[in-house]
């Protein structure tokens, strides 16, 4: 398939997204949103140590348990595991507990009120045990007695001989760095209701990234074949990974009380609720040592990349995997070892969030080759233009880098768009110039677009396009698939894309929210892979029914003649006539009824990959960017402030531009929250800041200047030729800020969230002046 | 539909048609709770830091605690003056600018369109974001109660960590503050952990009179560094009748830093702020050597 | 459990009447006893600004309000009434072309503050229109493209929507 001959009409456009009206006129639905009558309302009785042994649950005698329903254990008509990776974690802890909340039983109510009151006459009788919170304890056992630790998952990538490239080094620059808990804050709280259905099944439908985790997951635990488990999507205000595998519990929870009680159950979590009781980006420990000859040339890379995956298993394994292949991405070396580890602590587990590993990585990775460059005196660009991938060079796993893209010039174009070479002489360097310290920062950065490794081709990712009755009465298609919308625009690039395979108006092709009940398994909305691979999957199933429409035009209306059906209109040129979609589609339906096509997605067959050796080519394609920061630094109270941020992103074929924007203008300001502002700490076994009073993100007042472009290298193995933009906005702003702050202060800072406190401890000056 | 009882659903609400009814009802032998623009209280009872209480008396509705009035060299601000009406009022900016600066940058629009003067006080907050102006500005604090009334200067009206000189059955009524004089300047810095809608990490204000080059008089607080909003008295009698040079900006800085003992919380630091108070001092004294404008500009220095 | 309040009040220009008990957040009354179900509830503390409406002109956060303390006869806009006004209309589609709404959860509290600004009648600028969203969250957007939607309305604001 070959992009470049294809001409679009809709994808490349900035059109007004789809769900866009609804949501000025406060009438889209989210779940709390939807009317349903005589619905209960469930809570979980949760446990009040993070770490012990239960023995047993006590109900207070003098409360009435019969007008509420109670799910315990034994009530789990299946078995009580949630069926994630390990498989470690049950859905309602019996013996072992592992976090503070941990979910001991649950309760439904018709009020919300009395379900809580119910709650609370269960009490728990809980042998403690000692437990482990903070990724710096974790980091002091990996150190010195890993027996100590439970490893969930392990990883390495091993390239060359990593001491031999060390040995031949003129010098070994080393640096740890960590990074902190994360909150997703959608501002829309997790929420689910399940509906009991007549045939003993059980419908969901809620606040959730992906309606083919919860329905198989929940196979095995609510005992239900596939087919009565139906997933519905109800409106998502926000999800950024935090609604990927979490929504499965409460939707566990929710079918669990309404299977019980017959009645349709609902969770809303409170701000507070979603805050403890939910995943957070995984806390990152990393350590560098990488080689360098006085030229410059990196010759060896060494990294150790530590997890915090918090109680259970859940996606550790793959954040892991996604974080270690960033640890090195981009830079060209014949010697690397990365050694990645995950370890439980007795904190809620971590899971997905936009980034997936990479943003930690990066943080890390960024920073040190700073270090790097400094060490050797090389500017910044200098050192990473001398070693950043070119077509033909490998990565670490030995993937070769095509000549479809082009790293090193999205670098270059940044360089030209920031001025950096002539801003970063205003640097200050830890003298302040009229009261403010003053940096320009860079960070130069890849993501992987898609499933790591070959996982694109073990998903067999499917797209239907219906030819069907649209709402407004006429013909038109449905696009079926299983990606949601969850801000970022899916419900607007697919109708954009389809319209272009098939040569219709856009008006002609709808995109509902997804229902398991009819739409296939396209894949998880999660890994930057929506616009790539399944827009290319609708793509494909547009061409298959144009093709159908054609062929049926062709016996219909022009005698057998073939036809071409373009803007909208099928021509026949043999005969010299022509009719238009809406009327040969409309009598193709009243003659055969609805039309389905599917496709399936289908990797390029050069793609090689061992997800034993972590060799072989790690993604399907890299998206790639640089982020080039001025930081302004108040000399009297060392609070930072980001003034400027330019930006160029390469994310193959833009499907459209504004909402491209619009999703990095969003990421590079939740980075901003992660490098400058959002600090999460452990206290009695729950995160410190629980509320968005204390749990601080960017407002309109902290975003700096964006400047941002694109450069369109279209990945060619999948029309229309996207790559990922997700993620890739959530990666570089940290270290660069990091970089910035190095340049205007002299001070490595090594931890995020990087606070006026933080670098107040860091300069020895301060500590002087106060000491006096 | 379920429905949830959430934040102060269960507790009876009066509300009172003027102010001595409401004293009235507060002279009851288990007085209710005054609420005023719930911005304090309905946080505390929503984040279960406080139990709802059985009954809240509204304020809202009281005529009386509206008026914002100027006399000779004080303004008279009603209880239930709001953070917006404050900020916006002609008189206020004129008279106490370092005010309408504090207001403006406590919550978004919304709580300072609910969120009143009288409430900020009596909510106790050392984090409270006008508590530190009121101090500098020699504010009395007038608190009615059936008995009659009583004027209290701010600094014997804060107590202590959340306590305040106020008894059950008594009502805030108003705050009157001395203007700045004639060749004063005042002004203000609040840091907290980012630009708008925080909880201060550390906040503070001065006004002074620096007459060629001479320190004539100047009054500085600070807030989030102590159990209470405090005036910082050792800085203050220090620096009277000293030149504005660097070595008196130093040795006050020191003397600011040395005379708090602040905590550390989920905000800041004890180290930081202990630090930072000082800082905010010397920025203070600073603005002076930089023309006229007001301290919200960061015009520090690096010695 | 407190006595049921009854109030009439106008909202969205249409006379309602409801009971409720008077400790009740107004945003409860709105969403379940009124089913005014655009305005949302983020945080419920005051600090998202998903429940922003305008109360007789004033912008405040319905979960921090008690609906007992809104008199009778209070005039009451939410989202939904937006659209019954030239000015939200014009809003309404600066939002929609300029990209404004991502996922969706924090406009309607965050459309009711561009309301606010662009029917007071202040003088505008960048830094003001910045400030008078600083009480509504947006994790989604980066906040650009809503300053680029209030911006552009405000060129076309219909002078009978501007107040003073």
């Amino acid at each position: 398939m070959q992009t470049k001959e294809i001409t679009f009409k809709h994808v490349g456009q900035g059109i007004p997204r789809r769900d866009g009206d609804e949501k000025v006129r406060g009438l889209a639905r989210y779940v709390d949103d939807l009317n349903i009558p005589d619905c209960w309302y469930g809570v979980a009785v949760r446990s009040p140590v993070a770490h012990g042994r239960l023995k047993t649950l006590r109900y207070d005698p003098a409360f009435d348990f019969d007008q509420v329903c109670v799910v315990t254990p034994e009530d789990i008509p299946g078995k009580n595991i949630v069926d994630m990776m390990g498989q470690d974690m049950p859905f309602l802890a019996h013996d072992l507990i592992r976090y503070r909340g941990e979910p001991l039983a649950l309760v439904a109510a018709p009020t919300r009120q009395l379900a809580e009151q119910a709650a609370a006459h269960i009490q728990p009788d809980i042998d403690p045990l000692e437990p482990l919170y903070t990724l710096e304890e974790v980091i002091a056992l990996h150190k010195t007695d890993r027996s100590k630790l439970d490893e969930l998952s392990a990883q390495t990538i091993i390239k060359g001989s990593v001491d031999e490239g060390l040995a031949a080094a003129d010098k070994v620059i080393e640096g740890e760095y960590w990074a902190g808990h994360q909150e997703q804050l959608y501002i829309e709280p997790q929420g689910m209701v399940a509906i009991p259905e007549k045939d003993g099944g059980v419908f969901l439908q809620g606040s959730l990234q992906c309606p083919y985790y919860i329905a198989p997951e929940l196979i095995v635990t609510l005992g239900l074949p596939l087919e009565k488990i139906r997933v519905k999507q109800a409106a998502v205000g926000g999800a950024f990974g935090g609604k990927e595998e979490f929504p499965t519990l409460v939707a566990g929870y929710c079918a669990l009380l309404a299977m019980k009680s017959g009645k349709p159950v609902k969770m809303v979590y409170d701000r507070c609720q979603d805050i403890r009781y939910s995943t957070k980006r995984h806390p990152a420990w990393m350590k560098y040592r990488v080689g360098l000859k006085n030229d410059g040339t990196i010759t060896a890379i060494h990294v150790d990349f530590v997890l915090d995956g918090g109680a259970y298993t859940t996606l550790s394994p793959v954040v892991l995997y996604r974080g270690i292949l960033h640890t090195t991405l981009g830079y060209n070396c014949e010697h690397v070892f990365v050694d990645g580890r995950v370890y439980r602590t007795h904190t809620f587990p971590d899971g997905a969030f936009r980034g997936f590993g990479a943003p930690q990585a990066i943080w890390g990775l960024e920073s040190h080759m700073q270090e790097c460059a400094d060490a050797l005196g090389m500017d910044a660009e200098v050192f990473r233009l001398k070693n950043y991938l070119r077509a033909g060079d490998k990565t670490g796993t030995g993937q070769v880098i095509s000549a479809e893209m082009d790293p090193p010039a999205v670098m270059l174009e940044t360089l030209k768009r920031s001025d950096f070479v002539n801003r970063r002489t205003l640097n200050t360097y830890g003298v302040p110039r009229d009261g403010k310290f003053f940096g320009v920062g860079v960070a130069f950065f890849g993501h992987g677009s898609g499933f790591t490794g070959d996982g694109e081709m073990r998903l067999q990712s499917k797209a239907a396009l219906d030819l069907d009755w649209l709402p407004n009465g006429k013909p038109g298609v449905n696009i079926r698939i299983s990606s949601t919308e969850m801000g970022q625009g899916t419900l607007t690039i697919m109708p954009q894309i389809a319209a272009d395979g098939l040569k219709i108006p856009m008006a002609c092709v709808d995109c509902p929210l997804p229902d398991t009940k009819y739409v296939p398994d396209s894949g998880p909305t999660v890994a930057s892979r929506t616009a790539m691979v399944v827009g290319s999957t609708v793509y494909g199933a547009a061409e298959k029914m144009k093709a159908l429409l054609e062929q049926y035009a062709s016996d219909a209306f022009f005698g057998g003649h073939p036809c071409h059906l373009e803007d909208g209109v099928l021509t026949c040129s043999a005969v010299s006539q022509s009719q238009t979609f809406e009327d040969v589609a409309r009598r193709l339906l009243e003659e055969k009824g609805m039309q389905r096509v599917v496709h399936q997605f289908k990797l390029p067959d050069t793609v090689v990959w061992d997800q034993k050796t972590f060799k072989g080519d790690s993604y399907p394609s890299y998206s790639w960017s640089a982020n080039i920061v001025e930081v302004e630094i108040d000399a009297l109270t060392l609070e930072i402030k980001l003034k400027k941020a330019t930006s160029v992103w390469d994310i193959g074929r833009l499907m459209n531009p504004v909402l491209a924007k619009g999703q990095i203008e969003g990421g590079l300001t939740q980075a901003l929250g992660y490098a400058l502002m959002e600090k999460m700490g452990i206290r009695d076994g729950l995160f410190d800041a629980d509320r968005m009073q204390t749990y601080v993100v960017p407002t309109s007042l902290d975003t700096p200047e964006f400047d941002i472009h694109f450069m369109e290298y279209p990945y060619p193995h999948a029309a229309p030729g996207a790559k990922g933009v997700g993620e890739i906005p959530m990666d570089g702003l940290a270290p660069a800020i990091a970089n910035a702050i190095k340049a205007a202060t002299g001070i490595r800072m090594n931890r995020i969230p990087i606070t006026p406190e933080s670098l107040w401890e860091a300069m020895p000056s301060t500590r002087k002046e106060i000491a006096s | 539909m379920s429905v949830s009882l959430r934040c102060v659903e269960a507790s009876d609400l009066l509300l009172p048609g003027s102010l001595p009814e409401a004293l009235a009802m507060m002279a009851e032998p288990e007085p209710p709770t005054p609420l005023a623009g719930g911005t304090d209280l309905m946080v505390q009872c929503e984040a279960g830091a406080r139990k709802p209480p059985a009954r809240l008396l509204s304020l809202k509705q009281l005529p009386e605690l509206k008026g914002i009035d100027e006399a000779d060299d004080t303004i008279r601000i009603g209880a239930g003056a709001t953070h917006w009406q404050i900020r916006n009022h002609a008189d206020v900016k004129v008279g106490l600018p370092g005010l309408v600066e504090a207001v403006s940058m406590v919550g978004g629009r919304q709580i300072q369109t609910m969120g009143t003067i009288g409430g900020s006080l009596a909510n106790g907050s050392p984090a409270g974001d006008i508590a530190p102006y009121l101090l500098i500005a020699d504010a009395v604090v007038e608190v009615a109660s059936i008995e009659g009334t009583r004027q209290i200067p701010i600094r014997n009206f804060l107590i202590d960590y959340r306590k305040i000189d106020l008894k059950p059955n008594e009502l805030i009524v108003a705050v009157t503050c001395k203007v700045l004089p004639e060749g004063a300047k005042e002004g203000w810095r609040k840091l907290g952990p980012r630009a708008a809608q925080a909880i201060s990490k550390i906040m503070g204000n001065y006004r002074g009179k620096i007459v060629d080059g001479v320190i004539e008089s100047f009054a500085v607080s600070l807030g989030s560094v102590a159990p209470t909003a405090i005036r910082l008295p050792e800085v203050e009698a220090f620096l009277v009748g000293k030149p504005l040079s660097e070595e008196t900006i130093a040795e006050a800085e020191r003397l600011a830093s040395a005379s708090v003992k602040p905590i550390s919380d989920i905000r800041s630091t004890a180290e930081y702020r202990k630090w930072v108070a000082g800082r905010l001092v010397r920025g203070f004294l600073t603005s002076f050597t930089k023309g006229n404008e007001g301290s919200e500009g960061s015009e520090g220095c690096e010695s | 459990m407190n006595p049921e309040t009854e109030r009439t009040w106008i909202i969205n220009g249409e006379k309602m009447s409801v009971t409720f008990p008077p400790g009740r957040r107004l945003l409860d009354v709105l969403r379940e006893d009124l089913k005014l179900t655009g305005t949302k509830e983020g945080c419920g503390e005051g600090e998202c600004g998903a429940c922003t409406v305008i109360v007789d002109g004033e912008l405040i956060v319905s979960c921090l309000l008690a609906a007992g303390q809104v008199p009778d006869g209070a005039e009451i806009m939410t989202v939904e009434g937006l659209e019954k006004t030239e000015g939200g209309r014009l809003l309404q589609a600066s939002y929609v072309e300029k990209g404004a709404a991502q996922c969706g959860f924090c406009i309607p509290g965050m459309i009711m503050s561009s309301y606010h600004l662009l029917s007071r009648g202040e003088p505008l600028s960048q830094p003001i229109i910045r400030e008078a969203h600083a009480g509504n969250i947006c994790r989604c957007t980066g906040y650009e493209k809503i300053m680029e939607a209030v911006s552009a309305a405000a060129e076309h604001w219909p002078k009978s929507e501007a107040k003073s």
